[in-house]
């Protein structure tokens, strides 16, 4: 099943893909973070260049989703580099280079402009009407003109097949449409980054079709993005990359082909065979 | 009409208990005399009392926000000072901060509470400290009631403001507060119908409010009764009036949750006076 009315050129709402300017937009190396005692991500490193689509699959606990919330800092991490457009994400270094020192939480908050997400849960703001939403950011956070920001927000609206649902509050509207709302208030920041963690895992399943649709032109208009999520069908279709995890490490990657027909590891197969 | 009722009320209570009494009769006129609003001083005193009551509710208010934040900080400091704080004011009696704070630090000359012209408006030094010392004790307890608010919104909303580049400060002011708004509002509201009963405290300072208002006149017409079954109907008059206020105002801010899309409108006055199968009988008087 498509979603009804999802037209093409979703960046066209926002002028065209975002930092044309860089090659490489991820290049995670050797992360490592603990929960306490739990070590979830042992030396992860991934690069993934620009106008790049990677979804990241794995078992449960893994730290898929742990990964991609380092990547724009809601997780902390012990040591490893995190670089987004060239930018060291959430650190400075201090003692030559050795030691990582927490940044300044305003400097945080600008890098993440950079770096738009989509949650499972959707995690709009229920106060806010689905166009109030979308410009909220642009507004307070880029400083966009008020009338600027609502043409925007309507025409990404529009793109997402919620022209009609601009007034609408959050809780009116279904899962799948939440979720695309999401999609566009992410997209409002003109983020050089899209990370999407499980983004359909929460919904009904007639409509993951309509999520993924919009996913999938974003991906096909050559927006860089790093999905976590199980949807077989969506990796093969537009993933140029597919990177498996498990117990914190990579265990492998390669083309959707390669993994999902001919897996090298058994870890790999033993997933996918549960999965497919 | 509600004034009328309230008065009615009033009137049939003082009857029963003048009945009962030895040698007391019931002066209906002077108590109509107490009541008057046109009298000398009474609409002055009600000034004084919404006018503090206001205030340092806001106050309470703007102090409890820092506070519940302060209680939640990172920051060692922050959280220990913000404890200090709230466990000073809430174990210690309103009548001794009051009295401590005004009378203490001025004989201590640690503050003198002079008087002082804000924007026109000439505030005497007691004004001063009754305002201030109300609106700091009552941030005291409006940090538990901010802090619970504030807990009760979901940490994805903060995530997904984080992930939208705000700051800590944006986040806080324009996601997480307004949506813990809609948890804090009714306590609040409980609050603020407190605050203008507290107020009476504040004639150990020597301000003129309504309760001080009345405690001047039983003295000067020895009809302590009358005054102040006048003084409770008129702070009676001034709590319902702010039960409607209150009702008008969670409605509003219930935009957005699973009741808020209708604008469902709280009881009506029938169904808060007289219960909810009480609405029938229809005393009429619109």
């Amino acid at each position: 099943m498509t979603a009804p009315n999802i037209s093409t050129d979703l960046l066209g709402a926002i002028g065209g893909v975002p930092r044309p300017d860089v090659d490489v937009v991820v290049d995670a190396r050797d992360v490592n973070k603990w929960f306490g005692r739990l070590h979830v991500l042992k030396d992860v490193s991934l690069r993934v260049k620009r106008q790049e689509t990677v979804v990241v699959i794995g078992p449960s606990g893994s730290g898929k989703t742990t990964f991609i919330r380092c990547i724009n800092h809601l997780e902390k991490i012990q040591s490893g580099r995190i670089f987004v457009n060239g930018h060291l994400i959430g650190y400075r270094e201090a003692g030559g280079g050795k030691k990582l020192v927490e940044d300044k939480e305003k400097n945080i908050a600008t890098q993440r402009q950079e770096i738009g997400m989509v949650f499972q849960r959707f995690n709009l703001f229920p106060h806010m009407t689905a166009l109030e939403n979308i410009i909220e950011a642009p507004i307070h956070v880029r400083g966009m003109a008020k009338d600027e920001a609502v043409a925007m927000g309507r025409a990404l609206l529009e793109r997402v097949g919620l022209a009609a649902k601009e007034n609408v509050y959050p809780n009116q509207l279904s899962g799948g449409q939440q979720q695309r709302i999401a999609i566009a208030r992410a997209l409002a920041m003109k983020p050089a980054l899209m990370l999407f963690d499980e983004p359909t895992s929460a919904l009904d399943p007639e409509m993951i079709g309509e999520v993924l649709e919009v996913m999938k032109e974003l991906a096909r208009e050559g927006m860089t993005m790093i999905v976590v999520s199980h949807e077989m069908g969506f990796a093969r279709e537009v993933a140029n990359r597919v990177v498996m995890m498990d117990d914190g490490v990579v265990v492998e990657e390669g083309t959707p082909d390669q993994v999902f027909s001919a897996p090298k590891q058994d870890r790999t197969k033993a997933f996918l065979s549960k999965i497919l | 009409m509600l004034v009328g009722c309230l008065f009615v009320l009033a009137l049939s209570v003082a009857g029963c208990s003048s009945s009962k009494a030895h040698s007391f009769q019931f002066d209906a006129n002077v108590f109509l005399a107490d009541l008057n609003p046109t009298s000398q001083g009474v609409l002055g005193a009600l000034y004084v009392t919404i006018v503090i009551s206001v205030v340092a509710q806001a106050l309470g208010v703007a102090i409890g926000v820092l506070a519940a934040l302060g209680k939640m900080a990172r920051i060692t400091p922050f959280r220990v000072i913000a404890n200090v704080y709230i466990w000073f004011f809430r174990g210690t009696p309103l009548l001794v901060q009051l009295t401590f704070f005004y009378f203490g630090f001025g004989a201590a000359h640690l503050w003198g509470w002079d008087d002082i012209t804000i924007f026109g408006f000439f505030i005497p030094g007691a004004l001063q400290a009754a305002m201030v010392i109300l609106g700091v004790n009552e941030g005291a307890y409006m940090a538990e009631i901010i802090r619970a608010g504030i807990m009760a919104v979901d940490p994805g909303q903060t995530e997904a403001a984080k992930s939208l580049g705000m700051t800590y400060g944006q986040t806080m002011s324009r996601i997480v507060l307004p949506q813990a708004a809609r948890v804090i509002i009714p306590p609040l509201g409980n609050e603020f119908n407190n605050m203008l009963k507290t107020t009476s405290l504040i004639f150990v300072l020597g301000v003129v409010e309504t309760y001080d208002h009345y405690v001047i006149l039983q003295g000067l017409n020895y009809r302590p009764f009358e005054a102040y079954a006048a003084c409770a109907l008129w702070f009676l008059l001034l709590t319902t009036i702010w039960g409607f206020i209150q009702s008008r105002i969670e409605v509003r801010f219930s935009r957005g949750t699973a009741t808020g899309s209708s604008a469902l409108p709280g009881p009506g006055w029938r169904t808060r006076i007289f219960g909810a199968a009480a609405g029938s009988t229809g005393l009429g008087g619109h």
